[in-house]
């Protein structure tokens, strides 16, 4: 057990994040567990308590008799500096138990500029970095989360991947571990690995070896033991009522990012935003019922004391019963002043007149996401949002009197002119001067952030080269140039952590040994503006003798074997296909779940189907 | 309207967090309780509830006092039963009382606070007492408190309620400090024991200082005790 001392803690920013004893944390007697799993999302305490997966993972895991699941996150640079002074090992925050001393240490990869933090946990914890170099008495270190749509970069630091959606896989995992381990840990490590590869959902990257074409292009899988199937599709819960959902949430003593109730109301979208790795992932739609959430909201107040809650999902606004929902909702918590949000709006006057239902009085900022300045590219993204969509969505906004709106687009997206880049400004001036128009005044603020786009797997973009620093800091000039209204602020990301991003999520085996000289060289929390070191990665790739251009700006031959395609949503290569060719001729595909099926695969490969209170067969 | 008055610990367990952190942690425990709070009127309605004297971060206290008003009448004892159980690990209640007639904010009624300093002895104890009893006899005692903003010079006699007390015990070093808490400010316990280590030559290892809050009093009263 690790015990940290007050002159530790009063040495360290926020000692709390290392303190855990929160509400509703789990705490059981490790000696009387059959499978103990430390679970973490690799960034700090606030960002990592924020994961809703996590939280989910936690108590299914908890759920069991046998089995206790504890929290880790990554260690400030602060803490760091102290545990490495004194050889503290990173430990759990609920019994302060070693890591290494887990069956199990399972990562959430969010994205991909986490990946060094996870090596550095992992070197923390003592636990060799590479899987061929760990003992038999070390943990077994699973993946999961939206990355594993491509997990190659960093597979070889991963015992096991858990493809989609955890919460039945990870108890089959913990059956099979029990089983192994009474059954005397028959053949070893490699022998449970044998064992979790027969679940449906997990991958097992040390049984298949890459082979590479003349010209470096990925063209196969070896594989190397018999349990390794040539694809293995993600997991997916079809019924969300019936699934066990957080309803404990350990609650935090100091404030995190997203410190309030997540009801989530479904999983998936299909509204076909063809950049969105996010909308291919977690399809099919599945909805919970108005009475599951009405249920567990009230099950979540009860055990948090929250009086805040945000009704999460990928397009919240996209749920079916929407209106009536909140309206429950607003009945049922009215005298225990519980207030609620939604995170994603649509872009329309029904999503105002929700948001103004739900704050009712406080006037916080509206962010809505037109992705791009022209109707064209907008429908080469299969946006379907229109100027007028938006310009009425900010009309009702203004009218109810919000006086700050927020606009997510993005830069470097495939058919992109300088005309799509100075649309931005164009755009964000006609927002400011409807305000003008309607209110007879100045005074509204209006926030543009602009992304550089980082092309991902399982999308149709998939096939589709970067665009370059040189180009992305151009077009950022461009489009500087053209804001010519003080109403107008214009915020934009570093196009060289987008390019390294962009790099990773294409990425194969290769990159593994540029991940590891990156961390050596001291990067970690890549996704942090001020800790991000971009000569480490630099001098990394050179020492690897690889290009980063060759992942991120090379327009993949469409007949080229993409190293990815093994651990897989079940989306169909010629879905994706056709919908990057409708994308070059800015053709519309309409949304799957109340209007024509697109045939994108995912329904029949996996077995399952949309569930939408909407629809009669719903 | 019914007011009530909580006398609640902050352990060990919550050592480290900041008083508004603490504050929220006490409203969070009054919602799972259930019960009827009381609420601002206006746009953004919070909780009424109001405490006595912010607790240094890293220090525990057994002396908390919140006032919280309750939009009903309730026996005491059903609210105590209800609180207790849904109160997080590091917060003990300790009493509860409904608060008689018309009484001044907690705030502006407490004057003084009692502290406890634990820290390993670091030289030998005819040094620490030499330190002690020097810092006593000193008639102004400058501590510079430097914020992100400013340095400030404070003078941190005036705040000494009677000399600060001291015993030794096997290598270990026990403070009582005796604070006076004004209108115009106060000293912490950690900003004395600093000043008594550079200062004065108190032979410890201040970083591995246990600073806990004994009493918070008013006139000589808990605030238990004046309503």
């Amino acid at each position: 057990m690790v015990r940290l001392t007050p002159d530790i803690l009063q040495a360290v920013a926020k000692p709390a994040r290392y303190t855990g004893q929160e509400w509703n944390a789990v705490h059981k007697e490790h000696a009387a567990m059959k499978c103990t799993f430390a679970l973490s999302m690799p960034d700090v305490y606030e960002v990592g308590m924020s994961n809703l997966g996590i939280k989910i993972l936690y108590e299914v895991l908890n759920q069991r008799e046998d089995t206790v699941a504890e929290r880790v996150y990554t260690p400030w640079i602060d803490m760091e500096a102290e545990m490495r002074t004194r050889h503290l090992p990173l430990f759990s925050l609920e019994s302060f138990t070693e890591i290494a001393a887990f069956d199990f240490l399972g990562f959430s990869l969010q994205y991909e500029m986490i990946y060094t933090n996870v090596l550095n946990m992992l070197d923390l914890a003592g636990i060799p970095l590479r899987t061929a170099e760990r003992g038999e008495d070390m943990p077994f270190v699973i993946g999961g989360g939206p990355c594993v749509y491509n997990t190659e970069p960093v597979a070889e630091f991963f015992d096991l991947f858990v493809i989609g959606e955890g919460e039945e896989v990870l108890s089959e995992l913990a059956d099979a571990f029990i089983a192994w381990k009474e059954q005397g840990r028959n053949g070893g490590r490699r022998g449970f690995l044998r064992r979790a590869a027969a679940i449906a959902g997990v991958y097992v990257p040390s049984f298949y070896q890459a082979e590479y074409a003349e010209d470096g292009s990925f063209l196969q899988w070896q594989p190397l033991e018999k349990e390794a199937r040539p694809l293995i599709y993600k997991r997916v819960i079809q019924d969300m009522d019936a699934v066990r959902f957080t309803e404990n949430p350990v609650v935090p003593y100091i404030d995190i990012v997203h410190n309030r109730i997540m009801l989530e109301l479904f999983r998936g979208c299909t509204r076909g935003c063809r950049f969105c790795q996010a909308g291919i992932a977690y399809r099919p739609v599945r909805e919970r019922s108005e009475e599951k959430l009405r249920a567990l909201a009230r099950q979540l107040v009860d055990n948090t004391g929250y009086d805040e809650m945000s009704l999460t999902s990928l397009s919240s606004a996209d749920y079916s019963h929407l209106g009536e929902l909140v309206d429950q909702l607003l009945a049922d918590f009215r005298e225990e002043k519980v207030s609620f949000s939604l995170p994603s709006l649509r872009i329309d006057s029904f999503s105002i007149e929700l948001a103004h239902k739900m704050q009712q009085v406080r006037k916080s900022g509206l962010t809505f996401a037109p992705e791009a300045g022209t109707q064209r590219l907008r429908d080469v993204i299969n946006k379907g949002v229109t100027e007028e969509n938006l310009l009425e969505a900010v009309s009702a906004a203004y009218r109810q009197g919000w006086k700050a709106v927020k606009l997510y687009f993005m830069m470097g997206l495939p058919t992109e002119t300088d005309e799509d880049i100075i649309g931005i400004a164009e755009l964000a001036k006609k927002v400011v001067d409807r305000y003008t128009a309607i209110k007879g005044r100045r005074g509204v603020k209006v926030n543009i952030s602009v992304s550089c786009f980082v092309p991902k797997a399982f999308t149709p973009f998939q096939w589709f080269g970067q665009n370059s620093l040189a180009e992305f800091e151009r077009k950022q000039q461009l489009l500087k140039a053209h804001i010519r209204d003080r109403s107008i602020q214009f915020s934009y990301h570093d196009a060289r952590v987008s390019l390294l991003e962009g790099a990773l999520a294409r990425g194969d085996r290769r990159l593994g040994a540029v991940i590891y000289e990156a961390w050596k060289a001291g990067a970690k929390f890549d996704g942090w503006t001020d800790q991000f070191r971009y000569e480490a990665w630099t001098q990394a790739f050179e020492k690897c003798r690889i290009d980063p251009a060759f992942y991120s700006e090379r327009e993949r031959p469409l007949t080229e074997p993409l190293p990815w395609e093994h651990t897989t949503p079940g989306v169909s290569r010629e879905f994706l296909l056709r919908e990057y060719q409708k994308a070059l001729q800015a053709s519309l595909t309409g949304d799957c779940r109340r209007s024509a099926c697109n045939a994108c695969g995912i329904c029949p490969n996996l077995g399952v189907k949309i569930v939408d209170w909407g629809q009669a067969n719903g | 309207m019914v007011k009530y008055r909580v006398e609640i610990t902050k352990d060990d367990e919550i050592r480290y967090i900041s008083h508004l952190d603490y504050a929220a942690l006490m409203q969070r425990a009054i919602c799972r309780a259930h019960l009827p709070a009381a609420y601002s009127e206006g746009f953004n309605p919070h909780m009424k509830i109001a405490f006595a004297s912010a607790l240094a971060v890293g220090v525990t206290s057994d002396a908390e006092y919140m006032d919280m008003e309750l939009s009903e009448p309730l026996d005491p004892s059903v609210i105590a039963e209800r609180l207790a159980p849904q109160l997080p690990a590091g917060v003990r209640l300790k009493r509860l009382k409904a608060v008689e007639g018309k009484h001044a904010a907690l705030m502006a009624e407490v004057d003084q606070a009692v502290y406890s300093v634990e820290v390993p002895l670091q030289g030998n104890a005819e040094d620490a007492a030499k330190a002690v009893d020097a810092f006593n006899a000193a008639p102004e005692v400058v501590y510079h408190r430097v914020t992100p903003k400013k340095t400030r010079e404070i003078e941190v006699k005036q705040y000494m309620q009677g000399k600060a007390a001291l015993h030794v015990a096997e290598q270990s070093v026990h403070l009582l400090l005796h604070i006076r808490i004004t209108s115009s400010g106060s000293i912490k316990p950690g900003e004395i024991l600093a000043l008594l280590c550079h200062n004065f030559g108190l032979p410890v290892q201040e970083s591995l200082a246990v600073i806990h809050r004994q009493a918070l009093l008013s006139k000589g009263k808990t605030p238990m005790e004046l309503i």
